[in-house]
């Protein structure tokens, strides 16, 4: 089966680089596997240091806070990172292990019964929302409020504040974390200590803004990829029921096709060469995790997908000090859908389905589903 | 099937009996503290850190390109380090002494 068209191929085999123009600013983006490892490890030349511009494009005008961990560089992010850690080695420990199969088994159970099911909205947004709850140590019932928010909270439009929303949800959940503490990571986060000194409330926020607006499209874009592979592709769910290192395995390789952030950018303070283009001080690069896992010198066959594709060493979470903190949650969510679809689903059936394109003058790419109808027939 | 033997960073020997697969297999079959795998042995994650012994790090070989990369990130990763999950097991390898790495 073809993996998605990969719209940086003819640019990744020619320059290694294609240029894109965001709000006027000209980016590089960086679109080899193997360059893109080497710039994640030089925060000197390519700093993350810059709020509201690791993301392209930038935030600006989508949020007023710095994001944490990520728009920072070592030695401070060391630091940064090291607060936030304890909760998201959670999905390693036997408790989370069982909790979210618990969630996707109810999610099923609905999906199961009735005719058809709107699977962004009503399957993948409930159960990014409910795993969320339940990694971050707070009540189930407290993932309605975020299920409410609807899927396009985050979407960055032009000009417009989308993040005020979740601005005010997280000034108002911190207060209430305050005034009565518990063991949830809004509760440690108004206890927590950066070199010495309580976070101030800005810091806070910055990092709940990170856990909610990265954490969100990401898991709802492998969660709808995955279902709309094995309705278009029924044998290879079958090839993988029970057998658990099939599936982890399967779960990488969705991972790296899918690959649902499509780049992050980095800062030069003093500008930099790169791949013989001049990045002017102040100017940014763009790292495209995407085009990387499509690189053919590193993945055999890069646009079929190969669900026992071994090794695959993709970079669909990043790479390097600011590799992603969430993986391991979202690969514990990843690996039981699969899990249970080949426990209880006989076949999925494509109803309708409406792609979600990131559309670009120098590029359009497939990053999810804006809809994705489906059947769920059970298992016999 | 080889014995091999995992040295948890609170410094004890852990022997376990392998089963077929890789040297990280055997490491979350028995739970050896520090060994996540979160990438299930796919040469993604370097969470299947290792330190080789000395002795045997010529029988098991050095690192391939893309494990040598994720290693490259770790800065607790040395001469002797390995990814467990790259690392095939075999009767050659029986009697294998692995410490535990930190994880990148
Ligand atoms: C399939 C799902 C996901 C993908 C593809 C993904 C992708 C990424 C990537 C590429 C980075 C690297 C950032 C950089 O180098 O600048 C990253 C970092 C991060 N991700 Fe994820 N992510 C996913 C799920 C999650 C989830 C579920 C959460 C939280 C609940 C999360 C929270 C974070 C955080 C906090 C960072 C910053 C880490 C740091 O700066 O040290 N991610 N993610
Ligand atoms: S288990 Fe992920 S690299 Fe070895």
């Amino acid at each position: 089966m073809q993996a998605p068209e990969d719209p940086f191929k003819s640019a990744r085999e020619k320059d290694g680089l294609l240029r894109c123009k965001y709000q006027g600013e000209s980016i590089p983006m960086v679109l080899r596997h193997h360059d893109i490892r080497r710039i994640t490890k030089d925060h000197a030349t390519f700093s993350s240091d810059a709020p509201f511009r690791v993301p392209i494009p930038s935030e600006e005008n989508v949020r007023t806070v710095r994001q944490l961990p990520i728009e920072t560089d070592p030695p401070d992010h060391t630091d940064h990172r090291r607060i936030i850690e304890p909760v998201f080695r959670r999905p390693r420990e036997s408790e989370m292990q069982a909790r979210i199969p618990a969630i996707i088994a109810t999610l099923l159970d609905a999906a199961l019964s009735q005719d058809s099911i709107e699977t962004v909205a009503n399957f993948a947004l409930p159960l990014q929302s409910r795993a969320l709850a339940c990694l971050l140590a707070v009540p189930e019932a407290e993932a309605e409020e975020w299920i409410g928010w609807g899927i396009h909270v985050f979407r960055v439009g032009a000009g417009e504040k989308k993040g005020a929303a979740l601005d005010r949800y997280l000034r108002r959940r911190l207060d209430r974390a305050a005034a009565d503490p518990g063991d949830d990571f809004f509760s440690l986060l108004t206890r927590a200590t950066f070199q010495g000194r309580p976070l101030t409330r800005d810091e806070q926020i910055g990092f709940g803004n990170l856990v909610f607006a990265g954490g969100r499209d990401t898991v709802i874009h492998s969660v709808t990829g995955i279902l709309a592979h094995f309705a278009e592709q029924p044998a290879s769910l079958d090839a993988l029921r029970g057998d658990e290192k099939a599936i982890a395995t399967a779960g990488e390789e969705f991972l790296r096709v899918l690959s649902p952030l499509t780049h992050l950018g980095r800062v030069c303070p003093q500008g930099a060469e790169v791949l013989g283009e001049t990045v002017p001080p102040d100017g940014r690069i763009g790292l495209c995790w995407s085009s990387a896992n499509r690189d053919a010198d590193v993945f055999e066959a890069p646009d079929e997908v190969r669900l026992d594709r071994r090794p695959n060493p993709h970079i669909a979470f990043g790479s390097g000090p600011h590799a992603c903190i969430g993986a391991a949650h979202a690969r514990l969510l990843i690996r039981d859908l699969i899990r249970q679809l080949g426990e209880r689903v006989a076949r999925l059936r494509l109803l309708a389905a409406e792609p979600l394109l990131e559309s670009r003058p120098e590029y359009t790419r497939r990053i999810g589903y804006e809809s994705l109808r489906l059947v769920f027939e059970p298992l016999r | 099937m080889p014995k091999v033997t995992f040295i948890t960073p609170d410094g004890s020997p852990n022997e376990v009996e392998a089963g077929p697969g890789s040297l990280m297999e055997a490491a979350v079959a028995h739970n050896i503290e520090g060994i996540d795998a979160d990438c299930g042995g796919v040469c993604s994650c370097g969470t299947c850190h290792v330190h080789l012994d000395p002795a045997w790090l010529d029988r098991v070989g050095p690192a391939g390109p893309h494990e040598r990369d994720l290693l490259d990130f770790n800065d607790a990763a040395d001469a002797s380090s390995r990814l467990s999950c790259q690392i095939e097991l075999n009767d050659a390898l029986d009697g294998l002494v692995v410490r535990v790495g930190r994880r990148p």
